[in-house]
């Protein structure tokens, strides 16, 4: 008996395992996750108002990609096991397969350069540069007219560490940008209104803000004069960010007495934490019902969710996900991965629902709202840790252009970039575009 | 091995600062020059025979030409592109196709290891020797802000530090975005905010909590008008204590539903005991439990009773002789709930006796938000076959920790106001009868420590100016002196280690592009490098007297530093970036197969590999002792796990290693053994990689794109070790060519599993287990040049043999991080010079920063 060969363990392999029958307790790896309360939120009738948003959903280790790509392709291709975990959502998405990452490493790194297709080791004297992520580019374009431009979430705060990002966002210069991963903070962060001593402090904050920025601007120019020139350019990134923390100082001004939206939290299991595997499924799930009020309201149009980190990540029940991962072919472990996968999906497809179930004009938030949903590394047949043919999901959009109910397969071989699928997103999102990192063009079929 | 090493050196593969030596005509030289009798005596044959034939121009495949078209220039990215094309097609097989004539493998390799050298030369030409602006990093910035304001600031919501060469203190590779800014003004408003005070000092409320007042959530007491939830949970009480024998959901002790009603330092207290049960009761209790079960057995099946006999002995054996139950001190763990938030504020080995219970103190930040605390037992006993069901019984005997009670106190501060509030406002009042001059004073004060220098009128008086523009709306002399404070820290003088081309004061050099630092710069470098933080006065007056740029002032400031608590930062940051040790736990391994892994082994195989090397700088050990050593710097959790006996207590200490222990060295330490296995196995790959990068300097080049993870099974064989799938795998000879040269390192490192424990078999059993019938390890060792060594230690003493080329590796990485910036061609004879100073002074540690501190880079802008 190996360690790979077992099935999900039950009390009675346990039992064959010592060779005798004898009562035992239950072990924490055989409660199901089924113990977690369900939530009990409830999607509103209507939204605030019709709206293009994007959500970028990650999971990490791959998946179990001989169960997750359909055999058949176009639009009437059959669902392949794992997706039917969507079933019910088959006309409103389409899975892309044959796609991936050209400049990628492979390995656990895939969360950091999902979204930016980068070369991280291009730049000479870095050991990682990042690039912009296609969510950031999105941001620019929508986010003066919402009071976030973007939300970055993921299981553990903050940015992680080069190629063991937490978060998917980079912004312009490459800088990742750190994400929340308590639903509690998030929620006050969007929804808890300012009071009125607190109004008046924040603005009063934020004019001393802009005579600080002044003073340093000062600073900076005065430094510049004596540098040489490799320096002026490195001071070059802080003159640039002063002055455009200045026009974000204004723009928060504007903010100010805009009241936030008036949201009940009630449903809301505030208190899940990501890293208690018990809380897992809820976290998932109140994270993206408040991700789901962010669009609903209008707060903000762009969120990237890192549900798990690479390298870690849980599973339905217990599983070490990333060990799972490296599974060699194994049947036993590849079942246990198409489990986690379908349990992912079934969350997806929760949040489609609330999505699909609250109206906008002309259709739901749904056709409104593009939902990409995938990982950035590929477990493959034998357990290789590939940036090629991607596990990718692309749901929603309907009403932004995009083509749902089809299985868009590529070749995997001559793998087209992840950007051209990228470049599709940005561009329903209505940036006026035509190149994204190493795109080569859009994404044929999708829009 | 050193014949095997030299051809590696000569194949280009080498990092930066470790250069093979006299036979590289490149190395004394900054400028590059084409390796033309190379070309033509390897590379042009082989072009012809086997590529010629299609890719030359006019015929079918002439977009891809490797004519004349194809220069031998390395300068030129177009025909380095076109280069490294043809080392990706040679490595993959993939030209020349089928069917047209094969070269030999031995020819490719030729032909491979040219082109990568070119590569690798030009490469390293290229580099610029020039040190760039540098940014604190989060480290740099953390601690700086803690000695000029006496704030600790946690900076972990800042973005990470990229880094270059290892070391993320590149002022190139180091970036600032609006979001860093940002980040810096929120930063700089809540260090203020918490330094600098305008009431008095709030009361100091203390709470002693007992745990056995009640086990349910229903048990409210009352503490200054709140009731509090007091839990002490399904546990036993002894004596006042409540016994917690084992962690579970409902035997945590906490005390919840609370708000403290002044943020700041609170000061935990926590009388606690433990028993530590010897081998004696061990066996007795796990006898009994076996006997318990064997009886029910036999009771429901009489004929089955010579059979559970068998295997009571068996179990039994298993709690006589296995090593996990020689228990440490039970541990705590104790976590505080901010607005729902969990943080471990503590976890401690509580090792009073139940005889004389002791009170352990530590403190944490409390905000007036909703509050809870929960103590939770923390020790792992790991989870076997034989145990796992008794393991949470409570007759079962195993570390128990006792609990008397919790304190809460606070907010504490030593004086008020705090010495946070002094540092800053020196003399002057919170309500100064001169506002401009006192503000004047204090601002002006801060600045010079804060920009590390002496601060112009001019920029005086941009801050004043700031001062006096807010002072008309603000509330108090404080609350308007915190703008320009703020602008301070916000500053790129403040944020930047800025360095001007051209001197301004004395000690300017004549000599073009290159000059003297200032003693105030060199005073920066000096503390940034060995502490990681600003310059304290000692060398800020040191500067101010002009004695910093002289040699023996210089020498004396580097023992003075080290000798210092704050050169601990020198050995988490340059040590802990050079071994990977912040890779620990990025990707551990898995809890089923490695069950003696647990939280309290990862915090402390980190803190062994500081410790070990904190020993041999502060205690001027010969270096070659990180290669190999006959002692080990362990606490009783890393002595329990390697099998040293006679290790008590939490700290660390150096201990000889006895007899039969294969401990001793970086690469026996569990830290590095873990972060080259990647969780469910060993990485003899990653192993020998490792070694080779990190102790001896070389680049074992770039893995084959795509050739997939090794095979758990294969067909055929039975228990197919990791070696074994790695040595089918090695069959490919795309492949073979570099991992001859690296996984052999690796093998020699097997006995060790992914988790650093030391194991004679590979386990082939449920969970990993290894069973009688299990493959032995096979650790030997063979080079590509027929050099053989047998295990860790064979493996140490070839790496010992190894001593120039370890000392290289060593200085160089020690001059990038010392210099914030890469080494290049020219960087070559500062290495080798530190080489030769390193064996003249005794091969201590201190010798070589002296060298770095003293050399010419170091000193220069």
């Amino acid at each position: 008996m190996t360690a790979f060969s077992q099935e999900p363990m039950s009390r009675r392999h346990m039992l064959k395992g010592l060779g005798v029958c004898l009562s035992l307790p239950l072990l924490d790896a055989m409660i199901p996750s089924a113990y977690a309360r369900p939530s009990t939120f409830k999607s509103w009738n209507q939204s605030a108002g019709k709206h293009p948003r994007m959500l970028c959903c990650y999971v990490p280790n791959g998946v179990n990609i001989l169960e997750w790509v359909p055999a058949t392709s176009g639009k009437s291709y059959q669902l392949s096991p794992t997706l039917s975990a969507l079933k019910e959502h088959q006309r409103e998405f389409s899975v892309v397969s044959g796609v991936g990452h050209l400049a990628s490493k492979g390995g656990h790194s895939g969360a950091d350069t999902w979204l930016t297709g980068a070369d991280l080791s291009a730049v000479p004297g870095s050991d990682y540069a990042n690039t912009i992520s296609a969510d950031q580019i999105v941001a620019e374009h929508h986010g003066k007219q919402t009071r976030f431009p973007s939300l970055q979430i993921s299981d553990a705060s903050g940015t992680g560490s080069a190629g063991h990002s937490h978060t998917l966002s980079f912004d312009r210069s490459g800088t990742p940008m750190p994400a929340e991963n308590s639903a509690q903070r998030l929620f006050d962060r969007l929804f808890i209104p300012e009071t009125k001593a607190g109004k008046q402090a924040t603005l009063k904050r934020y004019a001393e803000r802009k005579s600080i920025l002044d003073s340093v601007l000062s600073d900076a120019n005065s430094l510049n004069q004596k540098l040489g020139k490799k320096d002026q350019q490195k001071l070059d990134e802080y003159l640039n960010s002063v002055r455009e923390t200045e026009q974000r100082v204004s723009r928060l001004e504007s903010w100010i007495d805009v009241p936030k939206p008036k949201v009940d939290p009630v449903g809301l299991q505030l208190a899940s934490q990501s890293r208690n595997a018990h809380d897992r499924p809820m976290w998932i799930d109140v994270m993206l019902e408040i991700s789901y009020l962010a669009f609903a309201t209008d707060t903000t149009r762009v969120i990237t969710f890192e549900w798990s980190r690479e390298a870690g990540g849980y599973g339905g029940g217990g599983e070490n996900h990333h060990e799972l991962s490296h599974h060699g072919g194994d049947a036993g472990m590849l079942s246990k991965l198409a489990t986690i996968d379908r349990f992912h999906l079934s969350k997806l497809a929760r949040f489609m629902t609330l999505l699909k179930s609250t109206r906008e004009a002309g259709g739901s938030m749904l056709d409104q709202t593009i939902v990409m949903y995938g990982s950035g590394m590929n477990s493959g047949k034998g357990g290789e840790h590939s940036p090629k043919n991607l596990p990718t999901l692309i749901a929603g959009g309907q009403q932004l252009g995009l083509k749902q109910g089809q299985h868009l397969a590529f070749d995997v071989e001559k793998h087209p970039p992840l950007s051209n699928l990228l470049l599709s997103l940005i561009q329903a999102m209505g940036v006026e575009t035509d190149r994204f990192q190493d795109s080569t063009s859009t994404l044929t079929g999708l829009a | 091995m050193s014949c095997f090493l030299k051809r590696l050196i000569l194949a280009g593969c080498l990092l930066a600062g470790c250069s093979g030596g006299a036979d590289l005509a490149w190395a004394q030289s900054t400028t590059r020059k084409t390796d033309a009798a190379g070309h033509q005596k390897v590379v042009a044959p082989f072009l012809q025979k086997y590529c010629l034939k299609c890719h030359k121009s006019g015929s079918k495949d002439n977009e891809f030409r490797v004519d004349a078209s194809l220069t031998n220039d390395f300068s030129d990215p177009t025909s380095t592109g076109k280069w490294e094309e043809i080392v990706n097609v040679l490595n993959g097989h993939e030209m020349p196709p089928e069917g047209e004539r094969a070269p030999k493998a031995k020819e490719v390799a030729e032909v491979v290891d040219w082109i990568t050298a070119q590569i690798v030369k030009a490469e390293l030409s290229k580099r610029d020797s020039s040190i760039v602006l540098r940014r604190l990093n989060r480290a740099e910035y953390r601690n700086t802000i803690r000695d000029l304001i006496g704030i600790d600031f946690d900076p972990a919501g800042f973005p990470q530090d990229s880094p270059a060469g290892g070391f993320d203190n590149n002022g190139g590779a180091l970036t600032l975005s609006p979001l860093h800014l940002e980040l810096y003004l929120e930063a700089a408003r809540k260090i203020l905010d918490l330094a600098l005070v305008e009431t008095s000092q709030p009361p100091i409320l203390k709470w002693r909590i007992q745990p056995d007042s009640g086990d349910s959530d229903r048990n409210r007491v009352n503490y200054d008008g709140q009731r509090i939830i007091v839990n002490g949970g399904k546990n036993r009480v002894e004596n006042g204590f409540k016994v917690l024998h084992h962690n579970s959901w409902d035997k945590k002790l906490n005390a919840r539903d609370f708000k403290l009603p002044y943020a700041g330092n609170y000061l935990i207290r926590i009388r606690a005991a433990g028993k530590v049960p010897g081998r004696a009761a061990v066996v007795a209790s796990a006898k009994a439990a076996l006997q318990h079960r064997m009886e029910q057995q036999n009771k429901k099946n009489p004929k089955g009773a010579k059979w559970t006999k068998q295997q009571l002995e068996r179990d039994l054996k298993h709690f006589e002789t296995d090593s996990m139950y020689d228990y440490g001190y039970p541990r705590l763990k104790f976590t505080q709930h901010l607005g729902g938030q969990p943080k471990v504020l503590a976890e401690l080995d509580i090792d009073a006796p139940l005889s004389q219970p002791k009170v352990y103190e530590f403190s944490g930040y409390f905000s007036t938000e909703k509050a809870g605390v929960t103590i939770e037992y923390a020790y792992d006993l790991p989870r076997a076959l034989e145990n796992f069901w008794m393991q949470t019984g409570d007759q079962f005997a195993r570390p128990e920790l006792h609990v008397d009670w919790i304190e809460i106190e606070g907010p504490h501060y030593e004086s008020w106001p705090p010495a946070s509030h002094r540092q800053i406002m020196g003399r002057h009042t919170n309500k100064p009868g001169d506002e401009r001059q006192a503000a004047k004073e204090i601002i002006s004060q801060l600045m010079r420590r804060a920009y590390r220098r002496p601060v112009t009128e001019q920029e005086m008086e941009e801050k004043l100016r700031l001062f006096v523009s807010v002072r008309k709306d603000a509330p108090s002399f404080i609350a308007a002196l915190k703008a320009p404070l703020m602008a301070v820290l916000v500053s790129p003088h403040f944020l930047y280690l800025a360095e001007a081309p051209r001197a301004t004061g004395a000690g300017a050099d004549s000599q073009l592009g290159s000059r003297k630092l200032n003693d105030y710069e060199l005073a920066s470098r000096l503390s940034y490098f060995l502490w990681s933080t600003m310059p304290d006065e000692d060398l800020l007056s040191a500067a101010a007297n002009g004695r910093l740029t002289q040699p023996a002032e210089l020498t004396r400031q580097v023992d003075r530093m080290l000798a210092d608590p704050k050169a601990s930062a020198f050995t988490k940051n340059f040590a802990g970036q050079w071994l990977g040790l912040r890779e620990v736990g990025a990707n551990p391994p898995a809890a089923d197969l490695y069950p003696r892994y647990d939280r309290h082994l990862e915090t402390s195989m980190v803190a062994e590999s500081e410790a070990f090397f904190s020993e041999i700088l502060q205690h001027d050990i010969n270096m070659m002792n990180l290669v190999s050593s006959d002692f080990v710097v362990v606490n009783q959790r890393m002595a329990r796990f390697y099998g040293i006996p006679g290790v008590k207590g939490d700290h660390f200490r150096k201990v000889s290693v006895p007899a039969g222990v294969h401990r001793g060295g970086i690469v026996t330490q569990a830290s590095v053994l873990t972060i080259t296995s990647n969780g469910t196995r060993t990485s003899p790959v990653k192993r020998g990689t490792w070694v080779m990068k990190n102790l001896l300097g070389l680049d074992p080049g770039l893995p084959v794109a795509n050739v997939g993870d090794i095979a758990p099974k294969v067909p055929g064989i039975d228990k197919a070790t990791v070696r074994k799938r790695l040595e089918i795998h090695r069959e490919l000879p795309q492949c073979a060519r570099c991992h001859n040269k690296i996984d052999p390192l690796g093998f020699a490192l097997e006995n060790f599993n992914a988790a650093g424990e030391w194991r004679a078999q590979e386990g082939f059993g449920y969970k990993g287990r290894i069973g009688s019938n299990d493959p032995r390890i096979d650790a030997s060792a063979s080079m590509p040049d027929g050099t053989t060594f047998v295990g860790v230690d064979g493996l140490r003493d070839a790496l010992t043999k190894q001593e120039t080329l370890f000392l290289k590796c060593l200085s160089g990485k020690l001059l990038t991080y010392a210099l914030g910036r890469e080494m290049g061609v020219a960087d070559n004879p500062t290495v080798d010079q530190a080489v030769s100073e390193i064996k003249q002074n005794d091969y201590t540690l201190r010798s070589l920063i002296k060298f770095v501190v003293l050399s010419e880079p170091f000193r220069s802008k």
